[in-house]
């Protein structure tokens, strides 16, 4: 080869390299890549909307994706699923390449969206197609940040207390209604071998934050936990203090959690579930996002799952209360081109109360709950019992103002990552309480001084 | 004569001339020639790490704006508990991969060596557990050592209780038992390697071994371990970097738990960028990390210099 071809060869591999990395998304999907999306027709908007991969209820296409384009001729709406949709998003979002419509894990996980610029303010499509009358009312509010709406929930949930029923009635014990209650049933399962709950963070730390939530909600009670959210009460209080104490000696001097620390610390969400459906043990407190999930290891060891409110964990909380929590959210993207379309999207999915609840039912109403006003007999036909009874009762409770707030909807993320992360610190003696709550203190402090906390339903009748 | 020496010289001059243009010429080729990998390099490896020293100055969530902070970030690194903690657990993974998987596949690199018919079937055996996913893997540790369902528990029944321990919950053996399973995916494939270079060692060392009386001990010890110096000065290289890096193993497992128990510096450098959304310090730990290589290759060359054969 002589020294001039040596030259041009690889110029040529350079400039097909150059050519290749210059071609723009499009250019290269349309050579057929799967995951692609569809090439829209003259004139037809494709709206594009990442969901959390495992949560896209079955009958989406036909009760959902359909109906939303036959309604809407010359939109076209993919939904895609995502590994980790929030850690591919924030990908996504920086390198300007997201969808039009934003999903994320939770309200507080917003703000800092908000902050960069990046979500939609939805207030002008919220007053024209009237969201705040369709949705429920804490649910409408939980998406405003500093006066403005930014998201609306794609799902709402709440903290319960499942049970093995038929071990419950071969021991003749009844559900406990307080803390007296809940210590003696724990007692009894421990004497008869059993462990008295079920849980484990193995595989999803922030299992830490559901059992911090009903300890707050349930020993230091809805009105403490709406005084240290809105600012009037320190989180140093004592009552805090109380609530985060009382959990450690369940947890880690009592082992009252699938037997010991160790193993709450070893076990995954399965088997937690697989735990409380062999009867290993009796009772489990958890989100009603295992509506879809509980019921087939109930199935499977031929046993029958049942829940209840929580107990009261304090003399001073005299009444249950149902959690109030926004499972995912949905925002539009600021530098979406077809923001009304997305918006036409969201006002579809929050508009039939039926339709929600037709979408909900394929994921066993753990998912895609959208919070819109429900009464019983909106429930497809066959739908179970219990969780008709769930919601019936959730309505009622919460509307009369005994409401709690759970730590992934109400805190802001900093915090909320504080909460349920060093817990484990003061689980396994590391940390103090003290040292803890004081953590926690000072996180909010500096939320507080930005302006970035999160609006909160006031407890009580309104 | 004066004139064919003008001549001459000028042919000379010319075939000089000639011979500088194209050797210039074969330079700028050899530089056009990397130039795609070089422009790739820059794009996707330098480009990156600058930009990630950069970041590591500065207040980014990961997203938005970001403001430089100096090198507060390294100060906060200073004096961050956690961090430390996952610096000991790196090095402590470290001093066992150095030594647990190097020995095993050490040892029976040179029992396969002995071992003429069926080797490849061994070779295979030990080396699937390295190709496989590491969640497969993980997944079927992770019921093994299940404290309620897995072979302690299983075991106990028949009164064999030494293995009934929540391994992976508690805090005193969480590390170990990531390790453990990485172990066990990892140490086939230096075994592969080290059979390798076991197999070109000259035979004739061992016949005069042989002769001079030495047991198998003593030819493994004066004629395998100096006749693959090289391969294996490589590989403690090799595992000094990826255990500085460690993240998948401890990351699928524990997640860095319990209460940080099996942190180390990937799995920090995660939470922080993605659960605390503070990309900033996640990169000084990313830079912290790169100086863990930098260090081992320094000292890798550092020896080389000093004139160790390696």
């Amino acid at each position: 080869m002589k020294a001039g071809q040596w030259v041009v060869v690889p110029l040529l591999l350079v400039i097909a390299l150059v050519l290749a990395g210059c071609a723009t998304p499009a250019e290269q999907s349309a050579d057929g890549d799967a995951e692609a999306p569809a090439v829209a027709t003259e004139g037809e908007v494709t709206i594009t909307w990442w969901t959390e991969s495992g949560g896209l209820p079955a009958n989406v296409e036909e009760a959902f994706i359909q109906p939303f384009e036959e309604a809407n001729p010359g939109i076209k709406l993919e939904i895609i699923p995502q590994e980790s949709i929030n850690d591919t998003l924030r990908t996504a979002i920086q390198a300007g390449e997201a969808p039009d419509i934003l999903q994320t894990p939770g309200a507080s996980f917003i703000a800092e969206f908000v902050d960069a610029g990046t979500v939609e303010v939805l207030d002008t499509y919220a007053d024209d197609l009237g969201w705040e009358e369709k949705l429920l009312d804490w649910a409408y509010q939980s998406g405003q940040l500093g006066g403005n709406l930014y998201s609306i929930p794609l799902t709402y949930e709440s903290m319960v207390l499942y049970y093995n029923k038929a071990l419950f009635d071969e021991n003749g014990w009844e559900v406990p209604t307080n803390l007296e209650e809940f210590n003696a049933i724990a007692d009894a399962a421990v004497a008869a071998g059993i462990n008295p709950l079920a849980y484990g963070n193995a595989t999803w730390q922030p299992s830490n934050e559901h059992l911090m939530g009903i300890y707050l909600n349930n020993v230091a009670g809805p009105e403490n936990v709406y005084n240290a959210l809105t600012g009037a009460k320190q989180w140093t209080d004592p009552e805090f203090a109380d609530a985060t104490e009382l959990l450690r000696q369940h947890i880690a001097d009592n082992g009252w959690f699938s037997g010991s620390l160790e193993n709450y610390f070893a076990n995954s969400g399965d088997d937690a579930n697989a735990e409380l459906a062999s009867g290993d043990a009796a009772m489990m407190m958890s989100g009603t996002w295992l509506f879809r999930t509980l019921p087939e290891f109930f199935d499977e060891m031929e046993a029958e799952w049942a829940w209840a409110p929580l107990p009261t964990l304090s003399p001073d909380v005299t009444e249950y209360n149902y959690q109030l929590a926004t499972g995912s959210t949905l925002s539009i993207n600021a530098d979406s081109e077809h923001k009304d379309e997305a918006a036409k999207v969201i006002d579809f999915l929050i508009s039939d109360p039926v339709r929600v609840l037709t979408l909900a039912s394929a994921s066993g109403f753990g998912e895609w709950m959208v919070p819109v006003p429900i009464s019983a007999d909106d429930f497809p036909v066959g739908t179970d019992q219990r969780i008709v009874d769930f919601f019936s009762d959730f309505a009622a409770v919460t509307g009369d103002g005994r409401i709690g707030y759970t730590t992934w909807t109400f805190w802001p993320a900093a915090p909320n990552v504080q909460l349920w992360e060093a817990v484990e610190s003061v689980w396994v003696g590391e940390l103090s309480i003290d040292e803890y709550l004081a953590e926690q203190q000072a996180l909010w402090d500096q939320v507080r001084e930005t302006g970035a906390t999160l609006p909160v339903p006031a407890p009580g009748a309104q | 004569m004066a004139q064919t020496t003008t001549v001459t010289t000028a042919a000379s001059g010319s075939k000089e001339t000639s011979t500088r243009s194209s050797s210039r010429l074969q330079g700028i080729g050899r530089w056009v020639f990397i130039a795609p990998l070089l422009i790739l390099n820059i794009v996707v490896i330098i480009g990156p790490s600058i930009a990630g020293l950069a970041v590591a100055f500065t207040d980014w969530s990961g997203i938005g704006a970001m403001n430089f902070v100096g090198l507060s970030n390294f100060g906060r690194l200073w004096q961050d508990k956690i961090f430390f903690r996952a610096l000991t657990n790196n090095i402590i993974w470290t001093l066992i991969f150095l030594i647990v998987p190097v020995t095993l596949g050490l040892v029976g690199a040179y029992m396969l060596t002995g071992i003429r018919r069926g080797q490849m079937i061994f070779r295979v055996v030990y080396f699937i557990p390295y190709v496989m996913a590491a969640v497969v893997n993980v997944q079927l540790w992770r019921f093994l050592m299940h404290p309620r369902v897995g072979l302690g528990p299983w075991l106990a029944q028949y009164n064999i209780t030494f293995l009934d321990y929540p391994w992976l919950g508690s805090r005193a053996t969480a590390l170990y038992a990531v390790a453990f399973m990485d172990n066990w995916h990892f140490w086939g494939f230096l075994l592969v390697i080290y059979l390798a270079a076991m197999s070109a060692v000259d035979v004739e060392l061992y016949e005069v071994a042989r002769l001079d009386g030495a047991t198998r001990l003593q030819q493994f010890r004066h004629v395998t371990l100096p006749s693959i110096r090289p391969t294996l000065v490589f590989t403690l290289l090799m595992i000094t970097i990826w255990s500085g890096l460690v993240f998948d193993y401890v990351y699928i497992t524990t997640g860095g738990g319990p209460a940080n128990a099996s942190e180390v510096m990937g799995t920090f450098l995660y939470s922080s960028a993605f659960e605390r959304f503070e990309a900033g310090y996640a990169a000084s730990i990313g830079v912290m990390m790169t100086l863990w290589v930098a260090m081992a290759v320094g000292g890798f060359v550092f020896l080389r210099r000093i004139g160790w054969d390696i």
